[in-house]
């Protein structure tokens, strides 16, 4: 599914270059749960914000279910991910002026997808996350963990191949951490594709494989 | 602690160095703006009030209705002053000015140069109007015939020295001796004269109550009321003008009787420092301003201070939840409201007097073109006199305090813990103050377009109207009078050169000039009911054709018929006053008086010419006669030629060699035409000018504020972007709010624009119908202009990268 050939990735600053992602070399297939792992700064966010098409790179190759993506216009690039990849964050990015029915809406709304049919598929996601009596709330008046569960049914909602989550559990308690890793569990054995970013050995061990990185590189296992 | 709160101003102005600049040129925009227009203002209001007794000067007014004739006139009889003077004691002084005889030719050494701002007194013109003397003296000046007073420029045009008291000028072939010298009339008189002669030279039919010729002042004794003085009119009517009027019409017993058969006759006194504002009657000695404008560009330059203390505001307050976290600082430390609120205020204050500086330098180099356009010799000298400069001192603590008092306790009202933890993030959406402001700058913006596209649109009506003759291609020679007997032959050998189509001689032509109206009865016994007032217009036979009018009815004057010499052509306006289903070959009968007692004229009605505009738009047509005669003071040449320089170089050599010595002077018609409208030409380029400067102010606070919402909904963008959002859409959610304001301020501005407008309108007798159209233009010129100020800041905000906003700390 996700085909990561030589990529590079730096910054210059004055003449010094320095590479956030050396020579990385990836491939993902269909149905694994991978985590990355890696100290701060090793380039996570940066290798994840790669996958999920938000960042360029400078080198390299990356084909994504056959598409090469180094080649797409922008446009293109970002219709793909619209349609078959799902964001998670630390700090669940929920918009404060929405309702979580709204605020699960939205990437429907920017798919064109009709008023009922977006009203069913919401509907639908929020049964199967029990948030139903929460979805005339705004963010503010939800836990963490009921915060983070909106944001995976935001994710989730217009049926994504790949979910990308940048440390979800980062700003949650262990109790809650622990349901949200569950439910990701739960999500792969349904078959979907994961790609999370963690600090934590635990929650990477729920994962089908692990990827160190330090300073922007793959370290082997 | 004033020290504490400026070092804090001036570091957090410079901090945000965007906004700082914002405000500060948006500011100092509105400002000049103001300052600008508070010049104007002040000069408007400053007309004829040097002169000493001011107050206590008014001009004899009155107002005729007679045989068909409607007339609102800034003249009076000859009689008129003296016989006030010599009935009511409250009359301290008269004088008369006698402005009807037009320009004439004065001679330095063999030319002949024709001056126009040439004007009769009295002797007691200077009573009234004392002016600065610069040799000879007043006093006496004007006592004896064939003296004149002159002003200092005319002194050195013809004598090359101020010192000209006792010298000898030619005007029109007399020898006038030059009794006085005096300064050049300041710009604020409502006339200014090179020439006063004395009255004595006048050739006039005197003591006649029923001619109005004479702008006539008198000066009322200090206490009197003018309104109850104007009732002693109604005696002087009874005693003096009645029995003339009897004379000429046997049927009139009494003013009642002249009233009831619908006609009238009033005076009344307008004040002299009312005259360039409120005085719009016929015939003024120069052009008045008009006190509409006045209030107009009063409120205009209110309207653009306030948008731009608004931009501030706005700014200021959208800006708090930067300035939030200092709040709740300041106040954890201790500081109370009271100090924020004087700390946010100096900072206001300080901006408006930056602000102000900076509006002085732009006043000091826009002033010349604002001169220009507004026709004024307003200078910045102003500035530093003890009227403006405490202005100039107060307004920025007027206007920091004003823009800075709603952001100081806006910001001084939060609650420190809230603040910070961070809680405060209600800047931006829920302002409706804010949105109700920006609602009032767009609203303003608004009104100004559609005032301007509306002046502009009359402008261009008056100019492509059917006027009812043809002022395109009319070439006008004035001063013709001096060729003499060889006026014929000068018409005939400009009719001979290639290129000119036709030519006609008379000194009456459709541009305003100053005429007079005669009277006429249907019958041979004049009454009241029968009379038919009109202008006499004397034309030759060409004249209809070169001026492209069209005769309707009947036939135009024609060497083939003997007796044209009585023959009259009407206007349709006339020939509706006189009733007769068919005009033609009925008479007019003018009496009239000269040495040998009364004379009688009858006129056979030969014609009925198409109505057409001989005065301005802003008046209806009114009656008029053409009679054929000999009238020799101006030719007008209808021309085919399109390359003008060549031709009118040889009708030059025409002139010279038929005129030797006689300036030569031609206009062109439709130019002279133009010039009736110059007040409104400048309107509409000073409303343009305001339009642009209130759009654009409006506009930068818009741009500022749409910079801040994006900074303010970063994040929010990002998150939008990954999940999906497409540029445009992210640009439409971060422009309806703002857009949906401007329709907002549209839907207000428009009935507003539209009364205003209307009224403005209501000046032109001939005018547009206001088009729905106008209003959607604007609306859309304002949604366009916003549109374009906030996608600017939104598509940058759309296109910045997410990874960057969504960044966790």
């Amino acid at each position: 599914m996700i085909e990561l050939k030589g990529i590079y990735k730096w910054v210059n600053t004055g003449n010094h270059r320095t590479f956030l992602l050396k020579d990385v070399d990836l491939s993902v297939k269909e149905g694994e749960f991978i985590s990355i792992m890696g100290p701060s700064g090793s380039g996570k966010s940066t290798l994840l914000n790669v996958i999920g098409m938000l960042d360029a790179f400078d080198e390299g190759e990356y084909n994504f279910l056959h598409e090469s993506v180094h080649k797409l216009k922008e446009k293109q690039r970002s219709s793909l991910y619209k349609q078959y990849i799902g964001f998670v964050f630390q700090a669940y990015h929920l918009i404060d002026e929405l309702t979580v029915y709204e605020n699960i809406e939205t990437p429907l709304i920017y798919q064109n997808i009709k008023t009922s049919e977006r009203k069913a598929m919401v509907a639908d996601i929020l049964d199967r996350f029990q948030i139903v009596g929460k979805k005339d709330l705004f963010p503010t008046q939800l836990s963490g963990g009921q915060q983070q569960l909106v944001g995976i049914a935001r994710a989730l909602i217009a049926n994504p191949k790949l979910l990308l989550a940048d440390e979800p559990t980062g700003n949650l308690n262990s109790k809650q951490g622990e349901e949200i890793m569950r439910l990701f569990k739960q999500l792969n054995d349904e078959g979907m594709t994961i790609i999370q970013v963690t600090h934590s050995e635990k929650n990477a061990s729920y994962g089908s494989h692990i990827i160190n990185l330090l300073d922007g590189m793959i370290q082997d296992n | 602690m004033l020290k504490n709160y400026f070092k804090i101003a001036i570091r957090n102005l410079w901090k945000n160095k965007g906004f700082t600049f914002i405000n500060i040129a948006g500011l100092a925009i509105g400002l000049a703006c103001f300052i600008v227009i508070a010049l104007y203002v002040k000069d408007e209001l400053s007309y004829d009030r040097f002169y000493p007794n001011a107050e206590r000067v008014y001009r004899v007014d009155a107002d005729i209705k007679f045989g068909g004739n409607q007339l609102n006139l800034t003249v009076s009889s000859d009689p008129m002053g003296a016989t006030l003077k010599k009935d009511y004691p409250q009359v301290e002084e008269y004088t008369r000015v006698y402005a009807s005889e037009g320009g004439k030719l004065v001679r330095k050494g063999n030319d002949y140069i024709n001056e126009d701002k040439i004007v009769y007194a009295d002797s007691t013109f200077f009573n009234i109007f004392p002016q600065k003397i610069i040799s000879g003296e007043t006093k006496t000046a004007l006592y004896e015939p064939n003296t004149v007073v002159i002003s200092e420029t005319t002194a050195k045009k013809y004598f090359s020295t101020t010192d000209a008291a006792g010298k000898t000028l030619e005007i029109d072939k007399k020898p006038f001796k030059v009794t006085a010298v005096i300064k050049d009339m300041p710009h604020n008189s409502h006339f200014h004269f090179d020439f006063i002669m004395s009255m004595k030279n006048v050739d006039y039919g005197w003591n006649n109550y029923l001619s109005h010729n004479f702008h006539t002042y008198i000066l009322l004794k200090p206490g009197t009321d003018y309104h109850a003085f104007e009732k002693n009119f109604e005696q002087v009517l009874d005693k003096y003008v009645l029995p003339q009027a009897k004379q000429m019409m046997t049927g009139l017993t009494s003013m009642d009787d002249f009233r009831k058969s619908g006609n009238y006759l009033n005076y009344s006194l307008m004040p002299l420092t009312k005259i360039h504002l409120y005085s719009h009657r016929f015939p003024e000695l120069e052009a008045n301003g008009n006190i509409q404008y006045v209030y107009i560009f009063s409120a205009v330059a209110l309207f653009i201070l306030l948008i731009a203390c608004i931009n501030f505001m706005n700014l200021s307050t959208a800006r708090s939840v930067n300035r939030a976290k200092e709040v709740g600082i300041r106040k954890v430390l201790g500081t109370g409201k009271g100090n924020l609120v004087a700390q946010f205020l100096s900072e206001s204050t300080l901006m408006a007097f930056v602000s102000m500086l900076l509006a002085l330098v732009l006043t000091y180099f826009t002033l010349p073109v604002f001169n220009k356009i507004a026709a004024k010799s307003m200078d910045t000298g102003i500035f530093w006199t003890s009227s403006f400069l405490p202005i100039l001192i107060m307004l920025p603590f007027i206007v920091g305090l004003l823009a800075g008092l709603y952001p100081a306790f806006f910001l001084s009202k939060f609650k420190p813990i809230s603040v910070l933890k961070g809680k405060i993030n209600a800047g931006f959406k829920k302002s409706t103050l804010r949105s109700g402001l920006v609602v009032f700058q767009f609203f303003t913006s608004i009104v100004l377009i559609i005032g301007t596209v509306i002046v502009y649109k009359q402008l261009h009506f008056i100019q492509t109207t059917n006027l009812g003759f043809s002022k395109n291609q009319v070439l006008m020679i004035d001063g013709t009078g001096a060729l003499n007997k060889n006026d014929e032959a000068f018409k005939n050998t400009v009719l001979g050169l290639p290129g000119v189509e036709s030519g006609t001689m008379s000194g009456f032509l459709p541009v305003t000039s100053s005429r007079s109206d005669n009277t006429y009865s249907k019958d041979a016994v004049m009454d009241p009911k029968n009379a038919l007032s009109m202008q006499s217009w004397v034309v030759d036979y060409d004249y209809i054709n070169t001026l492209g009018m069209q005769i309707i009815k009947g036939r135009n004057f024609s060497k083939d018929f003997g007796t044209d010499s009585t023959a009259v052509i009407l206007n349709e306006t006339a020939a509706k006053v006189l009733g007769y289903d068919d005009p033609i070959g009925k008479k007019l009968y003018q009496d009239y008086q000269d040495q040998n007692g009364t004379r009688r004229i009858v006129y056979t009605i030969i014609g009925i010419v198409k109505d057409f505009h001989f005065e301005s738009l802003r008046q209806n047509i009114f009656p008029l006669g053409l009679k054929l005669g000999h009238n020799n003071t101006m030719m007008s040449f209808k021309i085919a030629a399109t390359d003008l320089k060549p031709l009118i170089s040889q009708i030059q050599n025409k002139w010279k060699a038929l005129a030797p010595g006689m300036p030569f002077s031609y206009r062109f018609m439709d130019d002279a035409f133009d010039n009736m409208y110059r007040a409104e030409q400048r309107v509409e380029q000073v409303s343009i000018t305001f339009a642009v400067l209130a759009i654009l102010i409006a506009c930068l606070g818009l741009f500022g504020l749409v910079t801040y919402m994006a900074e303010q909904r970063t994040k929010e963008i990002g998150v939008r972007k990954v999940l999906g959002a497409s540029v445009p859409n992210l640009v439409t959610m971060l422009s309806k709010d703002f857009l949906k304001l401007v329709l907002i301020a549209s839907l207000i501005a428009f009935p507003v624009a539209w009364w205003v407008m209307h009224q403005w309108l209501q000046d032109f007798a001939y005018r547009i119908r206001i088009d729905w159209w106008v209003f959607i233009l604007a609306g859309l010129i304002a949604l366009l202009i916003a549109l374009a100020t906030v996608s600017f800041q939104a598509i940058k905000a759309a296109l910045a990268n997410p990874v960057e906003s969504l960044r966790t700390e």
